[in-house]
């Protein structure tokens, strides 16, 4: 149960990533940057700066999200 | 007295230019294949002049996000808005061309809501939630250029685990069809969404389907088997990526034990498309 419902923080910066384009603009200029005040693991952290959309999904990142991500979308 | 006057699944992307670049031609063949089954379903909703449109789908975290994830949420006021995403990508481009505002149903939301309460079902509400392509794609493909009658949305949590159980949508269903009985309008139904895709919603699992556990769904839907259906476990459904046939469980608690009738089934590699209708007394 815990890993189903534990990823909260990975999924809410999906969400932010989706539906806040400043904030999209921000992380697409400079990733570390924008992510400075994230609580995330390294894992996550690195899946995220990297943009790899696998990684972040199999982090527990919903698929609708990483699959719908203007510009940044895993397919 | 009221009743349900029209009862129908489908699935709820519908956009030809998406399945092109996810499956080629044939995923374009099929998706207008389906799409012509489904607005002549439309054409039958239409010719029962109905008072109310139901319209039982599920959110792809677009109307609700960390803050709340309702397992079962009836919308209610008078007027629904599209959901809107800016560059809109994948399963969200396709609502781009669709109008923006849908009138609803207020009295029967608010009696399906308040009356499922007082029935002891814990529905959450909402005034402001928009509404995205599992309930806009399906609806604007029925009608066409006709009107839109007023809706009912409600959504099932489908995608974030834990889920309400497949009996539990079912039972729900079954209060809505009381609610209908007890009103005093024709009512359509419809379920979106499937059938299998995106096992395990798993990234790299995109593009597998499961023929077998459609068709099986398919055999007990159309035998009016609803027994099984209502033992269907989250495990089954996640594995499968039948997710979103929590939906179709609530339609079918409205409308059992009719039967269904298959309008379209195609298999691709990326989902099994299908339209489905009821056989109502």
């Amino acid at each position: 149960m815990e890993a189903r419902v534990s990823r909260y923080e990975v999924n809410s910066l999906l969400y932010r990533l989706k539906k806040d384009p400043e904030f999209r603009a921000r992380f697409v200029a400079n990733a570390d940057a924008a992510l400075a005040g994230a609580d995330l693991t390294d894992a996550e952290r690195a899946a995220f700066v990297a943009r790899d959309m696998r990684k972040i999904n199999e982090l527990g990142g919903y698929l609708h999200l990483v699959m719908s991500i203007p510009g940044l979308a895993g397919h | 007295m009221g009743r349900i006057v029209f009862a129908g699944a489908m699935s709820h992307v519908l956009d030809p230019d998406y399945y092109d670049r996810a499956c080629g031609e044939l995923g374009r063949r099929s998706v207008v294949a389906a799409m012509d089954e489904i607005a002549r379903m439309g054409e039958r909703l239409s010719a029962t002049n109905p008072d109310a449109l139901i319209v039982v789908a599920d959110d792809h975290l677009n109307a609700f996000s960390f803050n709340c994830v309702p397992a079962l949420c009836v919308r209610i006021g008078r007027r629904v808005q599209r959901m809107v995403q800016d560059h809109a990508e994948a399963f969200d481009k396709v609502l781009d061309h669709m109008p923006t505002e849908y009138p609803l149903h207020e009295a029967l939301g608010n009696a399906i809501l308040e009356q499922g309460l007082a029935a002891g079902f814990d529905l959450a509400m909402s005034w402001e939630a928009p509404v995205d392509h599992a309930f806009l794609s399906p609806i604007n493909t029925m009608h066409g250029a006709r009107p839109i009658p007023p809706l009912v949305p409600i959504f099932v949590n489908a995608f974030v685990a834990p889920q309400p159980t497949a009996r539990r949508c079912f039972a729900f269903g079954q209060h809505i069809a009381r609610v209908v009985a007890q009103s005093p309008w024709k009512v359509g139904i419809i379920a979106t969404g499937g059938l299998s895709h995106f096992p395990e919603l798993s990234l790299p699992r995109v593009g597998e389907t499961d023929t077998v556990f459609d068709r099986r769904l398919i055999h007990w839907m159309e035998t009016g088997e609803h027994g099984p259906l209502q033992e269907l476990t989250a495990d089954e459904l996640h594995k499968t990526g039948s997710h979103e046939f929590l939906n179709w469980m609530v339609l079918l608690g409205a409308v059992t034990p009719a039967r269904a009738e298959v309008r379209y089934f195609g298999e691709l590699p990326r989902i099994n498309l299908a339209a489905v209708e009821w056989r109502l007394a």
